[in-house]
């Protein structure tokens, strides 16, 4: 289990993130949601280890990933795609699969793991050999989706995948995540399109200026009319 | 005539290449702009030349020796000396203007100890030199062989960076060092590498140059001076544009030398230097908004 107890994060004086506190069980979906500069993205980065956290603890099956160097919380079996990806541009897709599979956790099996990513994402599958700089916004978002997933995670999280996408490319993205929660693996997901996070997810927290106001299942809130407003509403953009 | 400037000047271009390819490598993946790059290549040859002088230690044998033993230095180098720049940078442009700062002022240190070990004169020893016909050029042998070991050594540098595991780790961290952890690169350890194995690439060159041509304490900014106008030409970390660049320099030098007047080579290089950067800012290889 990946759980955030009482997580504070500050940029300078700016309180970001304000006593959070969350968990996502082995192969559980959970989506965050809440307005832009929520807090969000910050918590994310804070368990993949590139913000660090001013106190609050973030624990994987009772192992204290905050005390981890950023580059070690993948070979724990976390794997973060951020807020903007962070593909190796100008390598081709197949290096960045490649780089994928660099945490020791993931090099056996990694040709496998490729194919499968391959599989996945046909559309990567012909163009191995492009500059994943050249390719659309949605092409990148499967690069660095397939490149968290040769890493072999427990555990996935995904900043805001469909930002930016034009719809049917969201469409035919969350397709393929439909199909990646389906192999059992923990997917913990940003996302501003509701209707979209919710149908992924199985639980949802909801977060209003740095803190959790709200937390239920996808299929209560999808029910239940003054949650859908709290949680739709807030939000905006369903 | 023709013929024979284009050798020579492919045969100078050569270790040009070699020693650019590190500088730029240091620069590209530990982002360390190091002034005492030519320091190292010089107290190479010094050690090449004590190794054949006084223990007949072919120079050939030196060049297995002597980049390991800079490979280590190199790293530990970084650990001691540009580690504690790093982590005060905390990834800003800072850490490029500290360490300019420090490998300035790391370049004197060196000279000094050369000066004091060595004096100031200039040194060579004699290895190789009969001549050898080439498409109807008389060349030194030691030319000839010092340019094959410099294109073998930066053409399999290239294939290493190209084609293995580790050469895709230390790109990766070149291109976009902020994306480095999210695939668990170590992006510390792999910047020491990158100065080590620059480090190396200055010994090698060091090596290879003292083979056939005159050194002496002072001559390492000279080094440095050249190595810089190569990478920037080629576009800074760009290990292409550096091979590249460093064959085109030392054509370009060659020629002026031969038919305009020896006295302007250096001239030659910095008009050359100014019209590639007017022509294209981000150097011949580089991309302008890459990273």
């Amino acid at each position: 289990m990946l759980e955030i107890q009482n997580l504070t994060i500050r940029y300078g004086r700016h309180l970001a993130v304000d006593n959070v506190s969350m968990h996502v069980a082995k192969g559980e979906t959970v989506a965050l949601l809440g307005a832009n500069g929520a807090g969000k993205s910050s918590v994310l980065n804070a368990i993949g280890g590139r913000v660090r956290p001013a106190s609050g603890l973030i624990s994987l099956d009772g192992r204290d990933l905050a005390a981890l160097p950023d580059h070690r919380i993948v070979e724990e079996g976390v794997a973060l795609v951020p807020e903007g990806r962070g593909v190796f541009g100008p390598l081709s897709v197949e290096e960045n699969l490649r780089l994928g599979a660099m945490p020791r956790r993931a090099r056996t099996g990694a040709a496998e793991a490729m194919d499968e990513i391959y599989a996945l994402f046909p559309r990567l599958a012909e163009r191995r050999r492009q500059a994943v700089r050249t390719m659309s916004g949605g092409e990148q978002q499967m690069v660095a989706i397939g490149r968290a997933l040769m890493s072999r995670p427990d555990y996935l999280l995904l900043d805001e995948p469909s930002l930016g996408l034009a719809p049917i490319v969201t469409e035919e993205l969350f397709a393929a995540l439909h199909r990646i929660r389906s192999r059992g693996l923990a997917i913990l997901l940003i996302e501003q399109n509701v209707r979209l996070g919710l149908g992924m997810a199985e639980r949802a927290y909801l977060m209003t200026s740095g803190r959790i106001t709200g937390e239920d299942s996808s299929a209560r809130i999808a029910t239940d009319p003054r949650l859908a407003e709290t949680f739709l509403g807030r939000t905006g953009t369903a | 005539m023709l013929s024979s400037t284009l050798i020579l000047g492919l045969v100078l271009g050569g270790s040009y290449a070699l020693v650019a390819v590190g500088m730029t490598l240091q620069y590209g993946i530990a982002r360390i702009m190091n002034l005492a790059y030519g320091e190292f290549i010089i107290l190479a040859a010094f050690a090449t030349y004590l190794l054949f002088g006084s223990l007949g230690i072919s120079p050939i044998v030196a060049l297995l020796i002597i980049p390991v033993i800079a490979f280590g230095l190199g790293v530990a180098l970084f650990q001691v000396m540009m580690r504690p720049l790093v982590t005060r940078a905390g990834g800003s442009g800072r850490l490029e203007v500290d360490s300019i700062l420090a490998t300035f002022g790391l370049l004197f240190v060196l000279q000094g100890v050369m000066l004091l070990a060595f004096g100031g004169n200039y040194t060579s020893y004699g290895f190789l030199d009969q001549g050898v016909n080439v498409l109807g050029t008389t060349l030194a042998a030691n030319r000839l062989l010092a340019f094959a070991l410099s294109i073998g050594l930066a053409g399999g540098l290239f294939a290493l960076l190209q084609f293995s595991r580790w050469g895709l780790a230390l790109r990766a961290v070149a291109l976009a060092p902020g994306s480095a952890a999210l695939v668990g690169l170590n992006m510390r350890r792999i910047a020491a590498l990158g100065f080590g194995l620059g480090t190396a690439l200055a010994a090698a060159g060091g090596v290879t140059v003292s083979m056939f041509q005159t050194f002496s304490a002072h001559d390492g900014v000279l080094f440095t001076m050249k190595a810089l106008v190569i990478v920037i030409m080629g576009g800074v970390g760009n290990v292409l544009g550096a091979l590249v660049s460093g064959l085109l320099l030392g054509l370009m030098e060659t020629a002026v030398a031969r038919w305009v007047d020896p006295g302007l080579t250096l001239a030659a290089t910095y008009i050359l230097f100014l019209a590639v950067l007017l022509w294209r800012p981000e150097g011949l290889f580089g991309k302008a908004a890459g990273r």
